[in-house]
């Protein structure tokens, strides 16, 4: 039998997984965090179908999100002990950014912007100015409901809430009101819109040529849309159903899964979405197809990320919350797969 | 029976070709179609293996690839489904082999038609001295499949007699008398076929009502996505394709149209290129029929009936996680084994 280009990585997380993210400048390096508290650091070896553990950076609280910063030596992280922490991967030592007044949902880091945001429950987002030596405070904006998902393109910044709610802010904008002497009290989103899906945001990500964004949620939904407010731009959304499967045992009735993870692949602009069915599924946004879909894993999918270069898939595997689970637990559940993609595994029909 | 390599195949020698199920294109032997089944339809597009069988790739790209087939490639829509096993001509569903049976007799007819239009010779069926054919009746479907099945059956018994030279054109005592020798009568043997551009001939409005089901000219009809290169059979030989035709006669009447075949669709170019508007699972727009579901209240609330859902027998759909307001992340973190108290 030929060769798995699929691997699992040694030593994964202890409890279930929130992020996977790899270094935009350090294409086999990745971080995972964890409700295990803990923000893991491996690095694929090429060809060796292998990733080791490099360090891990215990935290208080389980970390709900975690990226890069300007290089791969550096992470920022989302905590449920409503901090926003930085990591110096390097040395290990861990600096707190700044404070929530409730858990950190998401971190997101602009390299064009050199500006790190992060979306907390407490309803605002906070901007900060992470060069070294930076004096310029915290820009606190608030939100209008909770944050639960938040992606960046190379100039927007999409978050996505409760009751439909998504925001896109423009990442310039952002940046220069941080820079400003007098900031201002607060900074109106670039454009407000109704998420096009009617349930429960799960996930967002932004097509890496700055021209839109796909979300995801909770009922087995994707939906991809474009900034450009033109008609036309507008008329080109759509949505479809994924990570949904046939409930033999009530009569044909589907079983809807939420989509958990979305990730835009860097290069070709195709994405893979992940969902509570255990399945990721490559498509092609353009043609609005879906390209392939990979072996069911042993539970849902929880967090998807594509290597710098688009070399790798790495995915998030452990237990999904459902309904009623009260007595949920992902420990000794979590797996990390790499997956390296063929040559054109990840390459739409379009793009040929 | 001999091949016809020059001139005109016997309808027969037509429907002997092997085809494939997958794409419709018919083939010399059945060597030369499991190949292309195995080239086009069974190919692993990760490594470039190819199997036997659409199951075969299914196991293979499970078990070295680690991914699922979700559809057979190159494969008409409708005929991409994996729970189908085709090898070769076996395992081919009794009613597309009628669907595809009566597809070819349709175009040897209106090809022999149009011959004849052209060279004023009347069909080979008809050339026994019989004249041309005035109380011909046009056939419905019904009866055409009928009497295909016929024939069918009594080459079968023929053949089980052991008549070797058993002649395959049934005798004259046809019930459809006045036929000439073949079995299979010219569907649309009603229609008068003026030569093209004679006075009197209509400006071929009937062909943009009807298009043909295979494009009979060396130009596909407008539409007709060139990506699936279904033959004219037998080669149109430069006849127009533009004559008046009854529709192909599968979808004609007031039945609906066969098992596998979505409304609507009259032709095979027709189903292709409606079929290359239907993406996987893309639908245009979000439709929320999930009736019965609502955007829940209380986490008490959901822990209550739905946590297996074994009972939902009347719902249509299922969601795992069917709260609207609150996200799993925030359930978790109430949970005790990840809340956090604050320490100072
Ligand atoms: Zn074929
Ligand atoms: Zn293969």
């Amino acid at each position: 039998m030929a060769p798995s280009t699929q691997f699992e990585v040694a030593q994964p997380p202890n409890d279930a997984i929130t992020a996977i993210v790899f270094a935009p400048d350090f294409p086999n390096r990745f971080l995972v965090s964890s409700w295990d508290k803990n923000v893991y650091l491996y690095e694929v070896v090429d060809g060796a179908e292998q990733a080791n553990l490099i360090e891990k950076f215990e935290h208080r609280a389980p970390v709900l999100d975690v990226c890069f910063g300007a290089t791969h030596e550096e992470a920022f992280t989302a905590g449920l002990d409503h901090q926003v922490s930085r990591i110096d991967l390097a040395s290990g030592d861990q600096s707190v950014l700044s404070k929530h007044e409730k858990p950190v949902r998401s971190v997101i880091y602009s390299p064009q912007h050199s500006i790190l945001v992060s979306a907390s429950w407490d309803n605002t987002l906070h901007i900060h100015d992470t060069a070294p030596n930076s004096s310029h405070p915290v820009l606190t904006i608030p939100l209008p409901n909770k944050p639960h998902a938040m992606a960046a393109s190379p100039s927007k910044l999409v978050v996505a809430m409760t009751a439909r709610l998504v925001h896109i802010y423009d990442l310039p904008t952002l940046a220069s009101a941080l820079a400003s002497p007098n900031p201002p009290s607060t900074i109106a989103p670039w454009q407000q819109r109704e998420s096009s899906l009617k349930f429960l945001t799960r996930a967002v990500s932004c097509m890496p040529n700055d021209a839109g964004y796909a979300t995801s949620s909770i009922e087995g939904r994707v939906a991809v849309e474009w900034f450009e407010d033109t008609a036309e731009s507008q008329a080109r959304k759509y949505a479809f159903k994924c990570h949904r499967q046939q409930d033999e045992s009530s009569g044909g009735g589907d079983v809807v899964y939420p989509v958990n993870a979305l990730a835009f692949h860097p290069v070709y602009g195709t994405f893979a979405s992940g969902g509570g069915d255990g399945t990721v599924a490559l498509w092609d946004a353009e043609a609005k197809r879906r390209m392939r879909q990979y072996q069911k894993f042993s539970d849902s999918v929880a967090a998807l990320a594509f290597s710098g270069h688009g070399k790798y898939l790495a995915v998030g595997v452990c237990p999904g919350f459902e309904t009623g689970m009260e007595d949920y637990s992902g420990e000794g559940r979590a797996h990390v797969l790499i997956r390296e993609l063929g040559e054109t595994e990840a390459k739409g029909k379009g793009s040929k | 029976m001999g091949k016809k390599k020059r001139g005109h195949p016997d309808v027969e020698d037509i429907l002997a070709r092997p085809w494939c199920y997958y794409c419709e294109r018919d083939f010399e032997d059945l060597k030369l179609l499991i190949s292309h089944q195995k080239a086009k339809h069974f190919k692993c597009d990760r490594c470039g293996k190819r199997l036997n069988t659409a199951g075969g790739l299914s196991v293979h790209m499970n078990q070295v690839h680690k991914e699922s087939l979700d559809k057979v490639e190159n494969a008409l829509p409708n005929r991409q489904g994996l729970d189908i096993e085709i090898f070769g001509m076996e395992g081919v569903p009794e009613d597309i082999l009628q669907q595809h049976n009566q597809r070819i007799i349709t175009n040897f007819y209106t090809a022999q038609a149009e011959r004849h239009a052209v060279t004023g010779n009347p069909p080979p069926g008809q050339s026994g001295g019989q004249g041309p054919a005035k109380k011909i009746k046009i056939e419905t479907p019904e009866e055409i499949k009928k009497r295909l099945a016929e024939h069918r059956a009594r080459v079968a018994a023929q053949k089980a007699a052991g008549g070797t030279s058993a002649p395959l054109h049934v005798p004259a005592d046809d019930q459809s008398p006045g036929q000439g020798a073949s079995p299979f009568p010219p569907p649309q043997a009603g229609f008068p076929y003026p030569p093209p551009g004679a006075p009197g001939a209509p400006p071929f409005p009937a062909a943009h009502a009807y298009p043909p089901a295979y494009p009979t000219g060396p130009s596909p009809p407008p539409g007709a996505p060139a990506a699936f290169n279904l033959p004219a059979r037998p080669p149109g030989g430069g006849a127009p394709a533009a004559l008046p035709q009854r529709p192909p006669y599968m979808f004609n009447g007031a039945g609906a149209p066969p098992p596998g075949y979505p409304a609507g669709a009259s032709t095979v170019d027709e189903l292709i290129s409606s079929g290359a508007r239907h993406g996987d699972d893309i639908d245009h727009m979000i439709r929320m029929a999930e009736a019965g579901i609502k955007p829940a209240g209380k986490p008490a609330e959901d822990a209550g009936g739905e946590k297996k859902g074994k009972k939902d027998k009347d719902k249509n759909t299922r969601m795992v996680y069917a709260d609207n307001e609150v996200s799993p992340e925030e359930k978790m973190a109430l949970l005790p084994r990840y809340r956090f108290t604050a320490v100072a």
